[in-house]
């Protein structure tokens, strides 16, 4: 037997060479994976490189929005009138709402809304966000978490809270739901009050934290506080007189203004009817117009001090100087002047006295329209206050070239012109701050005294302060602007309503503009009482009441001592006698 | 030459590693900075709720209000008022303590 040795390596299999191609093949494919690779890597990397870092963006990067608070509204002292503060907000998501009549309905009720309502703003599926009611309040918001509704959430958004109610509504205005601002200071101060809202770019993780900030953090900047020159227990005393009056007088509407002459601030700024600013279901017109600032009518007789104020600085009479107004009726052409009641001779005291037509009539026709025209305008007759608040009006004083001479006598007793009770209130400063004419601000100044334009010699405005102080003494057209304790001075005034074309024949206006101390003055107020119709309607009845309580209070408030002896009522200790 | 690039590559390794932990921390710091501030906004907020609640708490027409339906109080005129001159000149008007007729 022959071994056959094996030779494996002459085996077939073994022995059949492997094409070298086929390992070029393979590093070709190997290397073709690897430029596959490489060309990916460059096109993520370099080519559509934005793309991709957006997506990236899109997934970890999120822009927030910190928001500014706005700024609060204080009053002089400090005390808060407007403050913004969290409270939830219910919003829904329609795609993916639990929908579960019964938790509708009860969510419906929490709302306060009607069920059908409710499924009107949830029926859009499409949506993913829509809001339900904004600025509930908390126990709402709880009610509602607690009734565990998939899709229902909700969210903090800020309000505008106004804590002295009614008695500020018309100074401070109130906001949208946007915090915007819609009226009084707010809207006129809303830039300033509403800061500027900063941003951040952070990185979020998975589960929603802020893991790194990117580029740089604008910071939000808060809106600043505004400090009025509101004095919030002045302006609440005088709001309660105010309505008192208008209720008791059936009357329309009134308003009060209480100006502090040393420092140039308005101290209250109050219309009745009011609002809740909190609360603005139903509002009207009546019910938001600043009467003090937006509505004007004929000054009336409150314009007579101006007249004689100007002609004693003019020379043309003396206090003393006696004018007959008898018979109590004037001529003028067509026209007749009349007074209430005939008079007989007056001294210009006496003509402020008694509110005399026919003698201020007498004194003004001796002057040029040009004087009266300035006067006029000096005092800010006719001019948009400078007070910062919408819709302010400034009156009508035409232009002495157009002035008849009828129409020169029936302006010098404040017919033929027109004013709001701001502008008349500020037109009194000329007499209390001893001729000058005050600047007035509705922001807090800071400053003790402020100087003014001057119009009257300070001797003439101290003449006229003298007659103020006799109408509302025994034998003037107002005593019931007295005061206990505090010597006041005043004009009344009564004015017929226009309507339409000409006068209303039985629809008034009183309103009394006064000054105390009358020796050294400290505010000037004025009230006016819209349509008063429960018989009385004299400024002298309707309006010199609440005068003279706001005058009280408002300088007791102040600390000003009395400047009249009072029959005190306090009750001393006595001691006991020994024997 | 080896060794030399093996101790470059550990050190590279560790450096990475380093790396990664102090982003972790950072990030975890920042979210602990985020807490914060947001906490702390949230405690002014609160605050600033409080100080409104406060004030509506004491505004002119509840301390009136109380004043005369539950302490049976009046406003006080010149009347009933004592009003007393600190020496000196200055004009103070420091109403005294007075006993008052009802």
């Amino acid at each position: 037997m022959s071994s056959r040795s094996v030779q494996y390596t002459s085996s077939p299999l073994l022995a059949s060479k492997t094409p070298i191609w086929r390992s070029q093949f393979i590093v070709a494919v190997i290397a073709a994976g690897f430029l596959g690779l490489v060309a990916r890597a460059a096109y993520v990397q370099v080519i559509d490189n934005a793309f991709f870092k957006r997506q990236g963006t899109v997934r970890f990067v999120r822009t927030l929005d910190l928001p500014a608070n706005r700024g609060r509204i204080l009053d002089r002292h400090g005390n808060i009138l407007a403050s913004s503060v969290p409270v939830p907000s219910i919003w829904a998501n329609p795609e993916d709402i639990e929908r579960d009549p019964a938790k509708l309905k009860a969510l419906a009720k929490l709302l306060g809304m009607n069920p059908a309502d409710l499924d009107k703003k949830l029926q859009d599926e499409d949506k993913t966000f829509v809001w339900l009611k904004r600025q509930v309040d908390e126990s709402v918001a709880k009610d509602i978490a607690a009734l565990k509704i998939k899709g229902v959430y909700d969210r903090k958004e800020y309000k505008r809270i106004y804590p002295e109610g009614e008695s500020v509504a018309h100074v401070v205005g109130f906001t949208n739901v946007e915090n915007l601002g819609q009226e009084g200071v707010e809207l006129t101060f809303n830039k300033a009050l509403g800061g500027k809202a900063g941003s951040r770019r952070v990185i979020k993780d998975r589960l929603g934290r802020v893991v790194e900030d990117i580029g740089e953090m604008v910071p939000p900047l808060d809106g600043e506080d505004l400090q009025l020159s509101i004095d919030s227990k002045v302006q609440y005393f005088a709001y309660e007189k105010i309505k008192e009056s208008v209720v008791t007088n059936k009357a329309v509407a009134g308003s009060v203004v209480v100006l502090d002459i040393k420092t140039g601030e308005v101290l209250a700024l109050v219309n009745y009817p009011s609002y809740s600013p909190g609360k603005r279901g139903s509002l009207s017109g009546a019910q938001l117009r600043n009467r003090a600032l937006t509505d004007t009518f004929e000054p009336g007789s409150t314009m007579k001090p101006l007249v004689v104020g100007l002609a004693l600085e003019k020379g043309i009479v003396k206090p003393e100087t006696l004018i007959q107004t008898a018979p109590g009726k004037l001529q003028m052409g067509t026209a007749t002047i009349t007074d209430a009641h005939p008079h007989g001779v007056l001294s210009v005291n006496e003509v402020i006295q008694k509110s005399s037509n026919v003698g201020t009539v007498k004194i003004a026709m001796q002057m040029q329209p040009h004087d009266m025209w300035e006067v006029f305008t000096q005092v800010g007759l006719g001019q948009k206050p400078q007070v910062p608040f919408p819709g302010a009006v400034a009156g009508k004083v035409r232009a002495y070239k157009t002035w008849r001479p009828i129409e020169q006598a029936t302006m010098s007793y404040g017919y033929g012109l027109s004013t709001s009770l701001f502008q008349l209130a500020q037109a009194y400063t000329v007499f209390a701050h001893d001729g000058e004419m005050v600047p007035m601000s509705l922001v807090k100044t800071n400053q003790a005294q402020v100087n003014g334009a001057r119009v009257f010699s300070s001797q003439n405005a101290a003449a006229i302060r003298n007659m103020l102080h006799m109408v509302t003494i025994q034998g003037g057209t107002a005593p019931k602007a007295q005061t206990m304790g505090y010597s006041v001075g005043g004009k009344t005034g009564t004015a017929h309503k226009v309507e339409g074309k000409g006068y209303a024949s039985k629809k008034y206006r009183g309103f009394f503009v006064g000054i105390a101390p009358i020796d050294n003055p400290r505010i000037v107020v004025a009230v006016m009482v819209d349509e008063p119709t429960n018989g009385a309607y004299f400024g002298g009845d309707v309006a010199a009441p609440v005068f003279s309580q706001t005058v009280q209070q408002t300088l007791r408030m102040m600390g000003v001592q009395p400047d009249m002896a009072v029959k005190p009522q306090v009750v001393t200790k006595v001691e006991k006698e020994s024997f | 030459m080896s060794r030399v690039s093996l101790l470059l590559l550990i050190a590279v390794m560790v450096s990475a590693l380093y790396l990664v932990r102090t982003q972790y921390e950072s990030r975890s710091l920042t979210t602990e900075i985020d807490r914060a501030t947001s906490l702390a906004r949230n405690l002014e907020t609160e605050n600033d709720r409080l100080d409104v609640e406060r004030r509506a708490q004491a505004t002119p027409l509840r301390v009136e209000k109380l004043a005369r339906e539950q302490l049976h109080m009046r406003t006080i005129t010149p009347a009933i008022t004592q009003y007393a001159t600190v020496p000196g000149g200055a004009a103070a008007s420091v109403p005294a303590s007075a006993e008052v007729r009802p």
